[in-house]
This record gives structure tokens, sequence and C-alpha cells, in this order.
């Protein structure tokens, strides 16, 4: 069971009640307007820290507040604020409102409360609920085993944070719509010294789950990978550069479709016609093995949303099937323009911020070949397994994206360990480039966060081994 | 409207004198306002504008040495307490570090005046909604009246916001600071065959005057457009590297990672053990300066509320400090020197960029970066760039699809001449700056 509040039950607490509700949006759509929402947000987080040895901080955190917007055609007045008495409320609905003068008028709102949804990620126990003592020895036992891992090993830092955080969304139509949306992130990272050479490697993982993630499975990975890497490194070789085969290993290497395609087909760039892929729609841009999806409803991944931040109810959205571009990812502002129903990507990274579409989790389908196979068909490549950030010009669409550990080919095996290369390459040329897709996806763990003009958002990412025939590697051995 | 200081210190001590009474050692609240405004307008009408005041608090305490920190966004009476004892009792689960102590109170203080460092606009509290509108139009229709050929979309933006805080912390000390920020830019994306190729530029400042003409951001994002027409990649190789003045910034980036207190305690730098010798070419030189007037990174104290000084952090090659803060200084056994960058001044050289330039019969000039990272344990860094091919100062190749790479230490090394151009509309205040023989990855030669 989730501790899922009713729609207005948790902000009663903060006196948001129905006539509140009532009373602010008709402030907001005074003067008319085309759409318009309240966006409530409670968030409690706690983080722990270790490092020396020690367990030496804490932090905790919490953030309230409301955001309102008035949309106009493509118009948009937005106002926040942390002080959620009545007439801050309604001075926040009156700014966000002033941008409104040519909209549509609402009449009175009636408010339609506990709409049945799909709950993607049920806990038994919300964050709140979990003392830190309980918190304080799984981190202080992630340190141990990572020091007796190996003699190598000199430094552990070991963090954990959570948050709960419910949202509390009352738009023009009516529609009051409510969502507990638990995060959990831990992080490991060790650094190996042989002689006078160190280096770190970390492990990261993320969900929207309760205590209940950290099975024994995960927390030896967690711990195993960090020290792995840290210890590969310190045999690693500086990459080499050029244009060369690429293997992505499966899962993080999610980044490369976050960046190649994910962003440019957010459709608010498409509306604007500055994408990259403004005018591909139904066309081909990959190989037949290529299926791309986005995807608001796997079980407990970081990337889910149970509701978008504007109420729209979320789905699985196909972004390229079998190697043709079927679908962009819509708010309300972009589903309106192009005349089809919002994919349920409308987000913000918190209510002091405006909606924009989004992507919640970006993979790829599995595809037909052999992980193993696709390695020994690269005679000289580089085998990339770790990956860091990414960006991308959504117009030009070029991308790159940061390798933290690989391998070279040669003749079709994995040779020396590589390490910290950049990747760089365009989004359209590297779709058509995917020459082999393995049929091992796997959905990463790791705690990414996409950025876009400002924003942080909560994303995951798969990936099944893939080749691509040719990219730009930017390593320093020329 | 302008938010008060009064009851900004009133709460911040209520709240300290609380947490000191529910058990805790030693305490720090820092209480904060402001309010800020951005309109972005498209196709000759506003596309967005946000709106907003903002309130929050911070409290950080120690309790027999051990310590949390906390921050929240309700301040309602009833639930600003429930927030106190939830700090004080977090405390309970931690263990103790005596190094989280606060400082002592002669550590603490201003390196500089609140009038001196003159960050506070008044311009700010008199600006109206429909100034700010026509400003935002005005650097919109300055794009749109430039010719660039198969245009698609021109954005322009303006944003301000003003903010004050005070800190009090449970060691006696107490102050107060307020400043304004505006900022100001343009984008535009044209079409070019399949590509849309987009560039825009941005400035900043703490006053409303020192912003640039609407024309001159016009022409710098036009002039930025122009340059991404027809790119594509060059041959890999080893090239000499010109870095415009406003992204040098990124290439000394590098060095902040292992010049972190941090990074030294645990061993994750590159620079441990390097101070005062020699790091880059002796062309080099970086002043970490907090008190500039109307910087954008200025600041009276640094982040344990100690007083901020400027600091040489690079003379003539030579590593003279590095940015320790209180913390990270106990434990390392060396004196702080600031938890972090304020504003890095690069000192100019005597030439222009184009005089540097012409000299080199071969060079690619980064205009731009595109992801990456560095290592700070190695010094190992890859980005992405986008630039120009230059050949005796002419643009022969715009490009785009290409990494740069190697090491932080041998990249300074190999600097070999700093412009007399430093870009002031950010933190970093660099030239250009002019590499010999960095690898570059494009196409196969």
């Amino acid at each position: 069971m989730s501790p899922n509040p009713s729609p207005l039950t948790w902000f009663q607490q903060f006196g948001i009640d129905e006539d509140t509700l009532k009373i602010v949006l008709a402030e907001a759509t005074a003067q008319g307007a085309d759409d318009a929402e309240l966006y409530f947000e409670h968030s409690l987080s706690t983080a722990v820290g270790l490092s020396d040895g020690v367990v030496d901080r804490a932090h905790t955190s919490i953030d309230l507040g409301m955001g309102v917007r008035v949309v106009v055609g493509d118009q948009v007045g937005y106002a926040y604020t942390e002080d959620l008495s009545k007439d801050r409320l309604l001075r926040a609905a009156r700014t966000a409102r002033a941008i409104a003068h040519t909209g549509h008028g609402h009449g009175p709102i009636a408010i339609e409360l506990n709409k049945s949804r799909p709950d993607f990620y049920p806990v038994n126990r919300s964050w709140s609920d979990v003392e830190l003592s309980v918190r304080v020895p799984m981190i202080r036992d992630w340190e141990q085993r990572a020091f007796a891992k190996s003699d190598l090993i000199e430094k552990v830092q070991v963090s954990m944070g959570d948050a709960d955080k419910y949202v509390l969304i009352a738009r023009a139509d009516g529609t009051v719509i409510a969502d507990y949306r638990p995060m959990t992130f831990a992080n490991v990272t060790a650094t190996a010294k042989r002689g006078e050479v160190r280096e770190s490697g970390s492990y990261n993982v993320a969900a929207r789950h309760d205590l209940s993630y950290y099975d024994p499975d995960r927390q030896e990975r967690m711990v195993d990978r960090a020290v792995n890497y840290a210890l590969r490194a310190l045999d690693a070789e500086a990459a080499p550069a050029g244009e060369m085969p690429v293997v992505l290993a499966a899962g993080s290497a999610g980044v490369l479709l976050h960046e190649a395609i994910g962003h440019g087909m957010e459709a608010d760039f498409n509306r604007k016609n500055i994408s990259i892929y403004a005018s591909k729609m139904g066309q081909p841009v990959a190989n037949e093995h290529v299926t791309v999806v986005d995807d608001a409803t796997l079980a407990h991944a970081r990337g889910s949303i149970n509701v978008d931040d504007e109420g729209s109810p979320v789905e699985r959205t196909v972004l390229v099937e079998r190697g043709v571009l079927r679908s962009y990812l819509h708010d309300r502002i972009s589903a309106r323009h192009y005349g089809v129903n919002p994919t349920g990507s409308g987000r913000r990274e918190s209510f002091r911020h405006p909606i924009m579409p989004r992507m919640r989790s970006t993979y790829m389908e599995p595809g037909p070949h052999d992980p193993e196979e696709i390695v020994k068909s690269v005679k000289k490549g580089i085998y990339c397994e770790v990956f860091g950030n990414g960006a991308v010009q959504i117009g030009a669409g070029d991308f790159s994206f940061y390798v933290r550990h690989g391998q070279l080919i040669e003749d079709g095996k994995l040779t020396t360990p590589i390490k910290d290369v950049n990747l760089i390459g365009n989004g359209p040329d590297v779709l058509e480039a995917i020459q082999m897709v393995g049929n091992d996806l796997v959905i990463d763990e790791g705690g990414w966060t996409c950025g876009k003009d400002g924003q942080g958002v909560p994303v995951s990412q798969g990936m099944p081994t893939v080749l691509v025939g040719n990219l730009s590697v930017g390593g320093s051995k020329s | 409207m302008t938010v008060q200081y009064e009851d900004l210190q009133p709460l911040a001590e209520r709240v300290m004198k609380r947490a000191l009474e529910l058990g805790a050692t030693e305490a720090s609240v820092a209480t904060s306002r402001g309010s800020h405004v951005t309109i972005q307008r498209r196709e000759r009408q506003t596309e967005q504008a946000t709106e907003a005041t903002t309130q929050g608090l911070v409290l950080a305490i120690t309790k027999g040495d051990r310590y949390t920190s906390n921050s929240t966004s309700d301040l309602r009476p009833k639930a600003l307490d429930s927030f106190i004892q939830r700090c004080v009792q977090t405390a309970d689960y931690i263990e103790p570090d005596e190094y989280r102590r606060l400082p002592d109170l002669d550590q603490c203080g201003r390196g500089i005046s609140e009038a001196a460092l003159d960050q506070d606009d008044p311009a700010w509290g008199r600006r109206t909604a429909t100034e700010r509108t026509d400003h935002c139009a005005q650097v919109e229709e300055a794009i749109l009246a430039l010719d660039l050929p198969e245009r698609i979309s021109t954005t322009a933006y303006v944003a301000d916001g003003r903010s004050e805080a005070v800190q009090v912390l449970s060691n006696g000390f107490s102050d107060r600071t307020a400043g304004a920020f505006f900022t100001v830019g343009g984008q535009t994306t044209v079409a070019e065959s399949d590509k849309r190729p987009e560039a825009g530029a941005y400035y900043a400042a703490r006053h409303l005057g020192d912003l640039p003409d609407p024309d001159l951001i016009a022409a710098d994002v036009a002039e930025r457009v122009r340059r991404r027409l027809g790119s594509s990649p060059t041959a890999s190789g080893q090239y000499s590297m010109l870095v415009e003045n406003r992204m040098a910034g990124r290439i000394l980036s590098i060095l902040s990672g292992p010049m972190a207190g941090s990074a030294l305690h645990h061993g994750r730098s590159c620079l441990n053990g390097r101070l005062d010798t020699k790091i880059a070419s002796d062309v080099l030189t970086i002043t970490d300066d907090p008190t500039i007037p109307r910087g954008l990174g200025s600041r009276p104290w640094d982040g344990s509320c100690l007083v901020a000084k400027p600091r040489t952090m690079i003379e003539n090659g030579v590593l003279k400090n590095y940015h320790i803060g209180l913390y990270y200084s106990r434990k390392l056994g060396v004196q702080p020197t600031g938890g972090g960058r304020s504003n890095w001044v690069v000192k100019p050289g005597d030439r222009s960029f184009e005089d540097i330039a012409k000299e080199l019969p071969k060079a690619i000039l980064v205009t731009g970066f595109l992801g990456g990272n560095s290592n700070s344990t190695t010094g190992d860094f890859s980005f992405g760039i986008q630039g120009l091919l230059l050949e005796n100062g002419e643009v022969v190749q715009s490009l785009s699809e290409m990494n740069v790479a190697g090491n932080l230490l041998t990249i300074l090394d190999n600097l070999v001449e700093v412009a007399n151009d430093p870009w002031t509309w950010s933190t970093v205040r660099s030239p250009a700056m002019h590499f010999a023989n960095v690898q570059f990855s494009g196409r196969e030669s």
C-alpha cells in the first residue's frame, strides 16, 4: 500500500481546501485563459554521508510552495509562492494571469476529486518513517565492505539520500489530482592507490522506492562496482582519438538516446521548428532494429511518474518504431498545437519552475543480436561501459556524452581498459550508423538527472548492447 | 517592491536561540528573501513571463560535535519549531566530527563594505513591468533587424531579481547582504539543409546600466549564428588552440576540482603537493578576488563567514594557493583560503586576439563547448567543441563534431600567450588564450 493521500488530505495541514482551490483558480482565470493549473508541492528530504570512517553529516530539507500557470495560446504567465496563505496564493494567481488578456473565459469552477489511476511506485513505508538509525549502519556497512575488497583501496565515501514528495494539481477544468513521489539515492566512491597513482570509481543507484529497494544483491553490486572501477582505472590507458566503431554496453548507454534523439523529440522544440527532427515525423531515421521508447510507467524507475506535472495521464510513448519517427513528447500546449493528446510529458523541477515537455525513462527495445557477436564483429574500436554526462544542440543535432570507463576492442576481443573520454556525433547520423542491436536490454539503475533550461528532473535510461559503426572518439592518444 | 531586512534578522536570532535551547552546542542560521522576474519573447509577443517572491531558512548546528545542516521554505511558526526540533534530534544519530565547529569570531567578518561591493542597484526597485517587456522587445527587434538568411526562430529574454540575506552565528557574528542581478540575451535558429544551427549570447550584470545595448547583443547573436553555418569536423591531429575569451573559463574550470580542499583531502587531486611549484607556463597568473565592485562572484565572506579577501592562485605559472574552506583546512592542518572560487581574474597579456591569431599558420579557435568532463584525480579531460579553423587569422572552415582532449598540467604548460581582451560578463574574467600542440579528434585524415 502506498502512503498516497487523497487529493486534499495532505495539503489540508497547510490550509488548502476545496474552497481555496476554487477561489485561487477563479482568480487565475478571471481575465480568461485557454488553460491554467495550480501545482502545490511539499517535499521532505534527508541525506546522510560518511567519509574518513565517520558518519559525519546529515542534511534535511523541507520545501513547500505553489506554482500557478495561466496559458493563453502559446503564451504562459507563471508565478509561485512559498507562502501558502490565501492572500499570497491570490497574489500569485493575479501575477500569472497578467499575461492573459485574449483567452477564453472560464465559468465557475467545479472541483472533481479522487480520480483513480495506476500507481507505478507503490511502497509500504514512506521515507519519513525510516529513522536515521536505520540508514547509518547501512552506509557504514558499505564502507567496510569496500575496504575489505582490496588492500589498494585508500579512501571510501558513501552517501544515501531520500525524499517524500507530495504534489497536488488543481486544473482549470476542475480536476484535482494528487501524487506521492518517493525517491531514494545512494552512492559509493572508492579511491585506489598503487604506488603514487590514485584513481577513483563511483557507483550510484536511485529509484522511486522504499527501504526494501536495498536488497542484498543491490548493496553488493554498489560496493563491488565502485571498487572495481577504481582498480580498473589504475591499469587504464589513454583512449584513442578519431573516428572508429563504438560498442555501447547495455545499460547507461541510454545517455546516447537521451541526447541523440530524446531532447530533439520534445515537442516544444518542434512546435517552434528549431529541432533537427522537426520535419522528420513519419520518416525513417534509423535501421529497422531500432525502436526507441520514452516510458513513464516502468515500475519504481527514477524517471516514472503516475501523473505528469500538469495533471495529464502518463503513458509509454514510442518515439521511433522500427526505425521510423512516430511521436514527439507532448505537454498540453504542444498537444493543442499539434491536435493530439498529451503524452504525459509535462514536467517541472519544482513549483518554482514552469512546465516543459521532458523525458521520463528513455530506452531502446532489444534487437536480434547476441552481445558477444557484436563485440566480435569489431576489428578495431572501443567498448564503452560506464557513462557520465551528455549534452546536445537541438537544432544542429550535434551531441556528446562522456565515457568514464571502457575497453579497447582489438580483433573482436576486449583488451586494455580506457577511461575519461568524450564521444561526439550528430543525432540523425548516429542513429543511421547503429548497425547491430543486442537482445540484452538493461534499464540502468543510476541516479540520472536531465537538465533543460535550468531545470533538472529525475530520469531513467536504458539500452541493449549496440554497435555504432562510426563515432568520433575524443581520446588523447593520436 | 523592496523586501525589508527587519523581519529577517529577528527571525534568524529566534531560530538560533531556540536551537540552542533545544540542546545545540553551536548554531548558524541564514534567512533570505528574494524576488525575481523573467520575460521571454518570441515572434513579437511575450511567450513566457515568470514572477515570484521567495523565502528560505538554513539552520546548521553542532551538538557535541555532531553536525547537521537543514533548510526549509515553510516559515509558519509552528512548522518552524517542529523543523528546529527535528534538526537537533537528527544530530543524535551522527558521529562526532570536531572539524565541523564554527570558526572563532575574530576570523569572521566582511572583506569589503556593502557600499564598496556595490551589488544592490537601486534601479531594480524602480523597474516596471512595462520597462522589462520593452527592454526584451528591443533586444528581439534588434536581432530581427539584422540580415540572417533562412531565420527560423528568434528568442529574446530579460531577467532580474534582488535578494536579501541575514547570517547569524552563535559565536556572535551577525551581518547581512543584499544584491540585485540583471541578465539579458537572445538566441536565433536558422535553416541549413536538414540542420537548424542555433547560437545565442547572454550577458549578466549587478547593475542594470552595465548591460550592453540591444544592438550590441543582436550583433553578437548574429555573428555567432553565422559562424555555425556549414560546420563539419576537420582532420584529427595536433593543432594550435585558440580559446575565445568568454569560453576560456571552461578550460580553466578543470582547475577548480583539483584545487578544492575536498579533492586534496580525499586524494582526488592531481595538484596535491604542487603548492609553490610550476604547474603552468609563465604567462598564466590568476587571482581569486571576491572584492571586485559589482563583480558577479563577489561576496563579503566565504561559506563559513570567514573574511573574504583577494588571493593569488597562480603567479607566473606557479601554484600559490588552493581553495580550502574552513572544514578541510582543519582536516589538512593548513590555513583556510576561501571555500571556493569567487571571481577569477586572469592577468591579460599585451597583444590583441587578432594579432596572436594572424601569426598562426593553422589553428583551431574554440567558440563553444559541448559536453565533456575532466578527472580531478589525474587531470585528464575530454570536451566536445565547436569552433573555427583559422589560417593566419582568416576563417577557412566552421567546425563541429570534434573533441579536444589532454591533461590539465600538459595543456597549462603549453599555454603560449594570453590576449588583452578579458571577458567581464562572467565570474571568470579571462582573455582569449593560445595553447600549442593540443590533440583534437574529428574526421579521419
